[in-house]
């Protein structure tokens, strides 16, 4: 439903000012396979489709970085969100044994209301965005000078130097903590509770 | 092109995002909207980039990127934990604590 | 300061050579003490022997966090300014937030460390991954196995707090936040005891944590579009902030509101302030207690501070719109916290409503941005800290058979008789939490309560002191059982603790009395370091 909806508003924005040029039209179909895909993962009910569906989306995020010009942020995209985090969380799903097919995993009782509060929010800030940049205006075939890598590279270590290095910190806590918080010992035998009580 | 198309994209998604957070059940696939969330904050950063000229949008972008990949590293480990102990990564079963 | 266009330029021709930019290493000192002792804790872990990682760890940890403090003293009287291209505003609050935070980590670092309470063993799981109750569980407690690595990782927490309040800019406020919670994620699943609980409120902390950074992200996003600059302030006419947007009135109010309104979700958050309080309870009760006093008080003062930048700084321009909001979010944390801790039969469960409940009081000073609230909100942040971390210090003494937590009320029941002396503290901080007078948070509370009527809030004092009324009574409830009940006959032991945990417990008691004395010290450096640099 939401698909529809959407891209009545894409093409009517974009025809309101311009005949469709091809960044027009690859937006719009890439946006569809966007918002499908994610609808898809949010109600999909096979996990693993889900994850699946999920790279769909975030490849096709990358696509629209590539149409805003933004080449490094969309390799970067393919590169640590397709190829790093969607694997991880696929190996999640198989450690955490999720089951395969049909699950009554999308069951809740608040489904309704959480509908509700969703569609609100979509509505408020798709408003907003139509409140605040209506008269601003993009040439799509404008030289775009400013994603490519050396630029990002040059503002990353002129202007952004402390926050870079803290995030090296970050991984680094994250990595020794993820240790911390799964590792058992080395015989690693069997890890059959033999009582499992609350304390 | 009007970049208003690119804002509703993201606005739409982070949505999504956030309806997913709100009916899944399964902890990883919870963790997998709070993606899409992310990923939308990120569109929206990477358009405004564009329409203010500036690369702080595109740079932000990236620390999203790794902060979200250093996040599912500690999510997975807290989940598979918790399955272990338990056997079952649904966010309902979670019930000890009560509200 | 970032101006992209340059580098933009520079890029195109490809001919600019690249300059290194000026880190002032100096005024960023206690950051990298701690984040550099938390990276030299990591590789203790890697190469001391396992016997002599505990006395590394505990003593590496300590001296770091005092070397901080003491840096944090010495940049005292450095005049206001941005270091780090921009990253971090190094201002007199900052530095005050900075030694509240090293202060109050040392002490709950006092009470982590305990092992005595125990017989050799820490409040932490041997392994965190074993599965509670098994073979492989026991063998290693056999071993004396401890989880050392709990240190660094609160260093490395420690370290995100104490960018959290300094960060000039929403892209290293958002690294520090991450920084922060991360660590404190792992941390709340490692309970040697009640393993499940812990592990659940983990698995919730980080659910909800997460949930609220995206939001955090996308306000950020929306206040980027409006301003065109992720820096709070810039005083460079060709690179202005986002003070100096909202200042000048820059696009459609629509994506200023909308993004403050996500911004601020994501902080109040993690502040514990209804309606995004649900996770704290959950959380307070089921991670080990001391993190759970090491993290109430220090990720409170940091999250304020961050709170402080963004709204004091950032958005000064633009206070009528997010001042009402401020209102009823203090208003609804104040009744929540007042209305939900009278239910609650857990002690742990109980502080936690009531650390809701004081965030209420300390989100009423953040209703003005002038100099007395923000003076106030700095008087009040440190003498709560040291008195949550020392009420929850003495949870961890009192504990029933096999070593579990007493945390039941009920099996608090003459305790005031059989151990009279946590009983005599635990008065001590549940007497200045109800606001009584002669305690340190008697003041905090006055001067908060001042701050806000001198703002014209003259509603939220009266529901506060309404809320204080309802909260004197839960308070005391406590103390009624522990004072004026008999002991059960199978009653919990208090644990005899070590030097240290004493000395925790004794500094925390001592300040919260001396405070409500004799604030005076206290109050003209919260007068004085209310100074931001805009």
């Amino acid at each position: 439903m939401n698909v529809t909806t959407a891209s009545v508003q894409f093409t009517g924005s974009a025809q309101s000012y311009l005949s469709p040029t091809g960044v027009e039209v690859a937006f719009i179909l890439i946006g569809l396979v966007v918002l499908g895909s994610a609808l898809l993962v949010v109600t999909v009910r096979n996990l693993v489709h889900a994850a699946l569906w999920l790279v769909v989306c975030l490849g096709g995020i990358a696509g629209e970085y590539l149409l805003l010009g933004a080449e490094l942020v969309a390799w970067v995209q393919i590169l640590i969100y397709v190829g790093a985090i969607v694997v991880l969380l696929l190996f999640g799903l198989v450690l955490t044994r999720a089951p395969i097919g049909h699950t009554d995993e999308l069951d809740v009782k608040h489904r309704a209301p959480a509908v509700v509060v969703a569609a609100g929010a979509a509505g408020v800030l798709v408003t907003v965005v139509v409140d605040a940049y209506r008269k601003v205006w993009l040439e799509p075939r404008a030289a775009v000078p400013l994603g490519t890598g050396a630029a990002n590279g040059a503002a990353l270590f002129k202007y952004w130097v402390l926050p870079f290095e803290t995030l090296s910190v970050l991984l680094l806590a994250a990595l020794v903590g993820a240790i911390v918080i799964s590792r058992r010992g080395a015989d690693g035998d069997s890890d059959e509770p033999e009582s499992v009580g609350t304390d | 092109m009007n970049p208003d198309s690119y804002l509703y994209l993201s606005a739409i998604l982070f949505s999504l995002g956030a309806l997913g957070v709100l009916i899944r059940r399964d902890a990883i696939v919870v963790f997998m909207c709070i993606e899409l969330m992310l990923n939308a904050a990120n569109l929206a950063f990477v358009t405004f980039s564009r329409m203010h000229g500036r690369l702080d949008g595109q740079i932000f972008a990236f620390f999203t990127m790794v902060v979200a990949a250093a996040e599912v590293v500690v999510g997975l480990a807290i989940i598979i934990t918790v399955f272990r102990t338990r056997r079952s990564a649904s966010v309902d079963d979670a019930n000890l604590l009560k509200y | 300061m970032p101006s992209i266009l340059a580098a933009s330029t520079a890029a195109a021709s490809n001919t600019a050579p690249f300059t290194a930019p000026h880190v002032e290493w100096g005024k960023l000192s206690p950051m990298l003490i701690v984040l550099g002792a938390a990276t030299m804790g990591v590789l203790v872990e890697a190469f001391a022997p396992r016997a002599a990682r505990y006395r590394l760890q505990v003593g590496l940890t300590l001296l770091a966090l005092a070397a901080a403090f003491a840096a944090v003293i010495a940049l005292h009287d450095t005049p206001t300014s941005v270091a780090a291209a921009g990253a971090v505003a190094v201002d007199k609050t900052t530095l005050f937030f900075q030694g509240t935070i090293l202060a109050i980590s040392f002490i709950a670092v006092l009470v982590i460390a305990e092992r005595r309470t125990e017989g050799g063993q820490d409040a932490f799981a041997a392994q965190g991954g074993s599965v509670p109750g098994s073979q492989q569980e026991r063998e290693a407690v056999r071993a004396g196995w401890l989880t050392t690595e709990v240190y660094p990782l609160v260093l490395f927490s420690i370290g995100g707090m104490l960018l959290f309040p300094a960060a000039n800019d929403l892209l290293t406020m958002f690294v520090a936040l991450e920084v922060l919670s991360l660590p404190l994620y792992l941390v709340c699943g490692l309970a040697r005891h009640r393993r499940l609980l812990s592990q659940e409120a983990a698995l919730k902390y980080f659910l909800l944590g997460a949930f609220s950074s995206a939001f955090f992200l996308y306000g950020a996003a929306l206040l980027y579009g409006y301003a065109g600059s992720v820096q709070l302030s810039n005083s460079d006419p060709h690179n202005p902030g986002i003070a100096q947007a909202v200042a000048a009135h820059a696009h459609g109010p629509a994506l200023l509101y909308t993004g403050i309104a996500l911004l601020g979700m994501g902080l109040l958050f993690k502040v514990g302030a209804a309606p995004f309080h649900m996770w704290t309870p959950d959380v307070y009760e089921g991670a080990p207690t001391p993190i759970t006093g090491f993290m109430s008080a220090a990720t409170k003062i940091a999250a304020f501070g961050a709170l402080v930048r963004v709204l004091d700084v950032g958005l000064a321009g633009s206070v009528d719109v997010w001042r009402p909001v401020i209102e009823i979010v203090a208003i609804l944390t104040m009744v929540v916290g007042g209305i939900l801790a009278l239910t609650q039969r857990n002690v742990k469960r109980m502080l936690a409503y009531s650390a809701i409940l004081n965030a209420g009081y300390i989100i009423m000073a953040l209703v003005s941005t002038g100099h007395d609230a923000l003076a106030s909100l700095l008087f009040f942040l440190p003498t709560y800290g040291i008195a949550l971390v020392g009420s929850f210090a003495v949870v961890t003494l009192v504990r029933d058979a096999g070593g579990v937590e007493a945390t039941d009320l009920s099996r608090w029941a003459g305790l005031g008789k059989s151990a009279p002396i946590p009983a005599t503290l635990m008065s001590i901080f549940l007497l200045a939490f109800a606001g009584i007078p002669f305690t340190s948070i008697f003041v905090g509370k006055f001067a908060v309560f001042q701050a806000a009527l001198a703002a014209g809030a003259p509603q939220l004092v009266i529901v506060a002191v309404l809320a204080s009324a309802v909260a004197a009574f839960f308070y005391l409830r406590v103390i009624v059982v522990m004072f004026f009940s008999d002991p059960m006959p199978d009653g919990p032991t208090i644990a005899n603790p070590s030097i240290a945990v004493k000395t925790a417990l004794a500094v925390s008691a001592l300040v919260t009395v001396a405070m409500g004395v004799a604030p005076a010290a206290l109050l003209h450096l919260s007068n004085a370091a209310a100074v931001l640099a805009r």
